[in-house]
């Protein structure tokens, strides 16, 4: 479904991905593991087309979104492809990103009203069937500075569904949450893997991306150390870095 | 009560002056508000002369050079009116530009990145997320640039333009008395009141989230 393969990024002369290969399957769920600064996000990034790469290959459902050309330049597709690719795409950012200024309502279906040229009820009635599946059925006129952070983050995954997006990328989605609040989260989250939404996950709860995850990859300094299903990479790590950063979190 | 009328008529005049650069500098500021943030360093070095200049000279002498300049230059003249809202338009976008800069770069990065990844257009970003919310945050301070403009509509009689500040000193002169000028005073402050509470309004208004 998504195939990246050689992927290169720097930041300022600074690499920070340095020739990732990855892909992702219809129906997965792929959990991103790896120390503070190793890529993992600035990957999620880069495939959501919020950074550029430099070098490398992506593509989306068999459309290209990049390549590089002969001369080791990235050359994006045009603007139009590359609109249409996004769409395909949903992202869920650690510090949730509503917007203050429209209702939990709004958040959720202004995109598909004004990108996706859905009808306004139409868009109303999946938003209060995404809300109820997020448990929030009650909060539609609720505006996000009255939400606690584990209902924005919510609201937030509402929003990105309500595309109705064949990937879903998270990007450290609890990390800016409590305990209490990563468990209600991290609930939506296992709920949508058992319909089989195809997800991406970068995440720092080990037990989660253990029980979730098809797939685990584990990440550190720019480059895809290990990969494997969970079993493989969390019971039986074959590479020295990897055991080190799991025994790090056993403790 | 001739008094009243005359001044009215002046203070007409005086509105006429504050919607029509109001009108004119808040698209403007906006527009120059962008030139400033432009990547390209001959907009953004072009806007930022434009701002240093028109803060950092006198109003009233950009009233002067705006109505007498096409005289000296062109050896055309320009209506006195309209000299006035040209010159009082592009300075007061100068200093609106600035408080929209501010507010723009106030607003943080992820909602940009959160419009752009539900595929918004970079106009709908702008326009539907990231401007409602620099208005709820640069109200006050454009509160303050409003209500000096309700003010600095009495330098126009530099030029000659009859409004409410020129009414009442002839009237005053004419009939030997600080009256007129006082009842000016309480026009401008009136304006001025109202002016306040509109925006007072409209923060409460967009009080509805944080």
């Amino acid at each position: 479904m998504i195939e990246a393969s050689d992927i290169y990024k720097s930041f300022d002369g600074n690499a920070i991905l340095k020739g990732i290969s990855f892909q992702v399957n219809k129906g997965e769920v792929v959990a991103i593991i790896g120390p503070s600064g190793s890529g993992k996000s600035t990957l999620l990034r880069c495939i959501n087309l919020l950074e550029k790469i430099d070098r490398g290959r992506i593509t989306v459902e068999n459309e290209v979104m990049v390549s590089t050309n002969d001369s080791g330049k990235a050359v994006y597709a045009d603007k139009k492809n590359l609109r249409k690719i996004r769409l395909k795409l949903g992202l869920v950012f650690q510090s949730f990103n509503l917007f203050p200024h429209f209702s939990v309502m709004q958040n959720i279906t202004d995109a598909p009203v004004n990108v996706a040229g859905i009808s306004k009820d139409e868009a109303r009635k999946i938003a209060r069937e995404l809300l109820v599946k997020m448990g929030l059925e009650d909060k539609a006129d609720a505006y996000p500075c009255n939400l606690s952070g584990g209902q924005c983050q919510r609201v937030a995954i509402a929003r990105a569904l309500a595309l109705n997006p064949d990937v879903l990328f998270f990007d450290e989605p609890t990390s800016a949450l409590d305990p209490q609040l990563t468990m209600e989260v991290l609930r939506v989250i296992r709920k949508l893997a058992q319909e089989n939404m195809t997800m991406v996950v970068v995440t720092h709860e080990m037990g989660f991306a253990r029980e979730v995850a098809d797939r685990v990859i584990f990440m550190d300094n720019g480059v895809i150390v290990e990969e494997g299903t969970p079993e493989e990479v969390f019971n039986n790590p074959s590479n020295e870095k990897t055991r080190a950063f799991i025994k790090g979190f056993d403790k | 009560m001739k008094l009243i009328s005359l001044l009215c008529n002046g203070m007409l005049v005086s509105i006429e002056l504050f919607v029509l650069t109001l009108l004119f500098a808040l698209p403007l500021g906006l527009i120059v508000a962008f030139g400033r943030r432009s990547k390209n360093i001959l907009i953004s070095g072009i806007t930022g002369i434009y701002i240093s200049v028109m803060r950092g000279t006198p109003l009233m002498l950009q009233l002067v050079v705006v109505y007498f300049g096409p005289y000296y230059i062109f050896e055309r003249t320009i209506d006195r009116f309209t000299a006035a809202v040209v010159a009082l338009a592009l300075n007061y976008a100068a200093y609106f530009a600035e408080i929209y800069r501010g507010g723009i770069d106030s607003i943080p990065k992820g909602q940009y990145e959160a419009g752009e990844v539900l595929g918004f257009t970079r106009m709908q970003v702008f326009f539907r997320i990231v401007l409602p919310q620099v208005v709820k945050r640069i109200l006050p301070a454009i509160s303050n640039e409003v209500i000096t403009l309700v003010k600095d509509t009495a330098l126009v009689t530099a030029i000659g333009v009859a409004e409410m500040f020129k009414a009442a000193q002839t009237e005053s002169s004419r009939i030997l008395s600080v009256r007129p000028l006082f009842v000016a005073g309480a026009f401008y402050y009136v304006m001025n009141l109202v002016i306040e509470r509109f925006f007072r309004f409209a923060e409460k208004k967009l009080d509805y989230y944080k």
